[in-house]
């Protein structure tokens, strides 16, 4: 059965700890997506439902296997199979290429819904009404569906249909005022973390809201808001604000305010020099040679503050002569927290990473064999708990899931298919 | 104690030895959700985030930034994480306090730690040893690098695993270094995605009756956001650059100043559309007609000057009325709020996002709430953070069974109590 699913993707024996969950996954972008992601990576029966022509615009951002240069694809008609972004978001989800805005693809949409267990999405708020897929309509043939919207601000209050790129709920999320340099704009992360985070903790939600679900047959609707993920992570820099009054600033690179908690320089790249108790100061003076360093004006937290300019002064020729791994290690080895500046290649070669088996290799027809992090637990003593599959082609899936679903025959998913309803996909189209 | 009988998680126990931020950003969340969770602490090394014992007068996060009498109760950083948690004391260095701590392990479904790797073996509680005293026990440790591996001793906080995990890397000025987050990433991501495997492990323990030993190392937990930006790498054999705010998808998109002191707004065009949205707000009718910024890959590539013109135009507005009309108009932006816009805002208000909870110690105070919203099972919090050992009584006597002078005798063997004791404490 397994082996069905997954073509010719690299596939572990086991099956996951989600095995037999299904999931009806009509999300699009990153939020929605990392959220199911985490779901088929525990083994559950993901079935994600592309719209037509061409599927979920994320696979036109790039770069791709086949174009490295291109950051963008503006076409909009045919499938793209080979972006970083589709190929990791997406793996382990099966693909129905489904027009949700014919009555016909409606009506398909919900009797996946009947079938699922849980179904995701992040269209703007409101969306799922006007598709005439309202959660009441979801839930009538399926009273102990779980549906989980994640949106940029939720799907109630003033801000319910404002539009946001990362940036956006960033800003609005109260993370980038406490980002960067006090005298320049505030900064937003490389990453996407508030959506990915967002998807994140939908997937927590879900979870429970799906275990409740099976013990008394009833389901809820879960409302998750990116930008209110960002607000719920803010830690002390809104408790200091709520007991204090006081407002958290940016401070650059230096933690707290104060030196040797933040990130510096070094022959090779950056490391991060985190100092410690107070009692390991020395440590660090001894490592770095410098007996300067162990002034005791610099022995405290609040020393290190006072004196950050002088600390960071006496710091750094030792840093910018000894490189990010070594620095790293003779910190660790004294039982200092040192870290360093991954790069993408250091992460990749990471002989802790390696050494724990993280990485797994995962071929996939359009992009070729890559290197994704893989499962980032380990569970024993069963070591069930994930499933290595490829991000599917745009609706390579269309025929067998209607069939394992809803018990269509191929004749059935033909004429959706000449109508336009659903896409079969290359394969399909070929048979 | 106070019930929450409708909620998912209404009949599981949690025993968490977990301190600082990532173990108990999880716990929270499992709190959220109606878990009797137990926070345990030693009267010797409790929680650092509850800070010294004696700190210094004028740090922020105590009330009025003053420490008090017990400032381990007052700290805002702990205060804002154990919400709907119990709070109690054991030394595991006791006969008695180990005793009472296999008791709870047997009447728990879940056992959490984030202590330096190996702590609690060397205690001698390992997942063997804990599920002699309860067979299915979930047992969830949560160590900086995981529990196997030339790292696996190694130290790690929050800060450290945004560099380690290449987030750090992405962010910063363009043309400039590396730039750490305001918070650290590293810690609630962690927390995060361990109780939605935990939840996982909990179904699957309730279809077979099998418990799990579930190693989370906090630096794959990070480096699993990193998956696109590791595949890119491969794909383009280069290193991503940093470019501040922008996007390497659309432009425009970045953060342009406004009037008054530090204030900024966020203005992003991703597609044509709001581009052209964005050109009718300005009421720039030039800029339509202008080749440099005609395609969207054209604004790609003059991102420079459309930013200059952009910021111009922002620098005399206020930031909160130039977002409201911009939205108004289908153009993604938003003002970037600082903590008191966030405590006031008019949205997060409505949806009761931050919420007003009386602890005793401290007064009301507001805190950040439950991070979504469930139809049937909505929550709520349901108590303050715990003070240091506030629930032993309750829950060595009513849980356990230990009596009165049970109790008493371990509090005058310091087994148990509500007074630090540790000089270890930082």
């Amino acid at each position: 059965m397994l082996q069905s699913l997954v073509g010719n993707a690299t596939i572990s024996r086991m099956s996951g700890l989600l095995e037999g969950v299904r999931v009806l996954d009509l999300t699009h972008s990153i939020a929605g997506p990392y959220c199911t992601r985490l779901m088929a990576g525990l083994g559950a029966d993901v079935v994600k439902a592309e719209r037509l022509p061409a599927g979920d615009p994320i696979r036109r951002l790039g770069p791709f296997a086949s174009r490295p240069n291109v950051f963008r694809d503006y076409g909009a008609d045919e499938p793209v199979e080979d972006s970083a972004w589709h190929l990791y978001l997406n793996a382990g989800k099966r693909s129905v290429g489904l027009g949700l805005k014919t009555e016909e693809g409606r009506q398909v949409a919900l009797d996946l819904a009947s079938k699922a267990d849980i179904l995701v999405e992040n269209f703007a708020p409101g969306t799922m009404d006007r598709l005439g897929l309202g959660f009441a309509d979801l839930r009538r043939s399926n009273p102990a569906l779980v549906i989980t919207s994640i949106s940029n601000f939720g799907q109630t209050g003033p801000y319910r249909d404002w539009r946001a790129a990362e940036a956006t709920l960033y800003a609005m999320g109260g993370l980038m005022n406490i980002t960067g340099e006090p005298d320049q704009e505030p900064l937003k992360e490389g990453a996407p973390l508030a959506q990915l985070g967002a998807g994140q903790n939908a997937f927590a939600a879900t979870m429970a809201a799906l275990m409740l679900a099976e013990e008394t047959g009833e389901g809820q609707e879960i409302d998750v808001s990116i930008a209110e993920y960002a607000t719920n992570i803010l830690e002390n820099a809104l408790m200091q604000y709520s007991y204090s009054g006081q407002e958290y600033t940016r401070v650059g690179n230096r933690g707290y305010g104060r030196a040797a908690w933040g990130i510096y320089p070094c022959q090779d790249g950056h490391v991060g020099i985190i100092a410690g108790p107070d009692h390991r100061w020395p440590e660090v003076a001894r490592i770095m040679e410098r007996e300067e360093l162990a002034d005791p004006k610099y022995g405290s937290r609040r020393g290190r503050q006072e004196f950050a300019d002088e600390v960071d002064a006496l710091m750094l020729p030792w840093l910018i002569e000894h490189d990010k791994v070594g620095i790293f290690k003779a910190g660790q080895e004294s039982g200092l927290g040192f870290s360093f500046v991954a790069t993408m290649k250091d992460i990749l070669e990471m002989e802790q990473l390696v050494s724990r088996g993280y990485f797994v290799n995962i071929e996939h027809p359009a992009a070729g064999s890559l290197t994704y992090p893989g499962a980032p637990i380990t569970c024993e003593p069963d070591a069930e708990a994930w499933v290595f599959r490829r991000a599917p082609l745009f609706a390579e899936h269309t025929g067998p899931v209607l069939t394992d679903w809803l018990g269509l025959d191929a004749g059935h998913a033909n004429e959706l298919a000449g109508k336009g309803v659903i896409s079969l996909g290359e394969k399909g189209a070929e048979a | 104690m106070p019930s929450s009988n409708q909620q998912p998680l209404r009949n599981y126990r949690v025993l968490d030895l977990s301190r600082i931020w990532a173990g108990p950003y999880c716990t929270k969340l499992m709190a959220d959700l109606g878990a009797e969770v137990i926070k345990m602490e030693s009267l010797s090394v409790y929680d650092s985030h509850r800070g010294p014992v004696s700190p210094a007068r004028g740090i922020a996060s105590y009330p009025d930034s003053e420490p008090g009498e017990e400032p381990w109760n007052r700290n805002g950083w702990f205060n804002c994480l154990h919400m709907s948690k119990y709070g109690i004391t054991l030394e595991l260095t006791s006969d008695k306090g180990r005793q009472a701590f296999e008791r709870l392990v047997s009447i728990s479904d879940v056992l959490i730690e984030n202590f330096r790797q190996g702590s609690l073996e060397r205690l001698g509680y390992d997942y063997e040893a804990l599920r002699k005293h309860r067979p299915d026990l979930i047992y969830v440790s949560m160590p900086a690098f995981g529990n196997t591996g030339p790292w696996k001793g190694y130290l790690g906080y929050g800060i450290g695993q945004e560099q380690l995990s290449g987030m750090a890397h992405l962010t910063g000025y363009p043309g400039d270094g590396p730039m750490k987050s305001g918070i650290n990433h590293g810690d609630p991501i962690t927390g995060s995605h361990a109780a939605g495997v935990l939840l996982a492990a909990l179904r699957r323990r309730r279809r077979t009756g099998k418990g799990m030993y579930i190693d989370v190392s906090q630096q794959e937990s990070a480096v699993a956001f990193m998956g696109p930006e590791l595949l890119a790498y491969q794909m383009t054999g280069e290193e991503p650059e940093r470019i501040g705010n922008r996007s390497r998808w659309y432009a425009p998109c970045n953060t342009y100043p406004c009037a008054a002191e530090d204030r900024w707004i966020t203005i992003a065009a991703t597609s044509d559309s709001e581009w052209r949205s964005l050109v009718s707000a300005m009421d720039a009718a030039p800029l339509a007609d202008d080749v440099r910024f005609a395609t969207a890959e054209a604004r790609m590539a003059h991102q420079e000057e459309l930013d200059a013109i952009i910021a111009g135009w922002t620098s005399d507005q206020d930031a909160f009325a130039l977002a409201e009309r911009l939205q108004a108009m289908g153009v993604p932006a938003g003002p970037v709020l600082r903590g008191p816009d966030l405590l006031d805002d008019k949205h997060y208000a409505q949806r009761g996002t931050f919420v007003n909870v009386d602890h005793p110690q401290v007064g009301p105070k507001q805190y950040p709430g439950i991070p979504w919203k469930m139809s049937r099972t909505p929550g709520e919090v349901r108590w303050p953070s715990p003070t240091l050992g506030q629930h032993n009584r309750e829950i060595l006597g009513g849980l356990l069974g230990l009596t009165g002078d049970e109790i008493n005798a371990l509090e005058s063997d310091g087994v148990i109590g509500t007074k630090p004791t540790g000089s270890r404490i930082i």
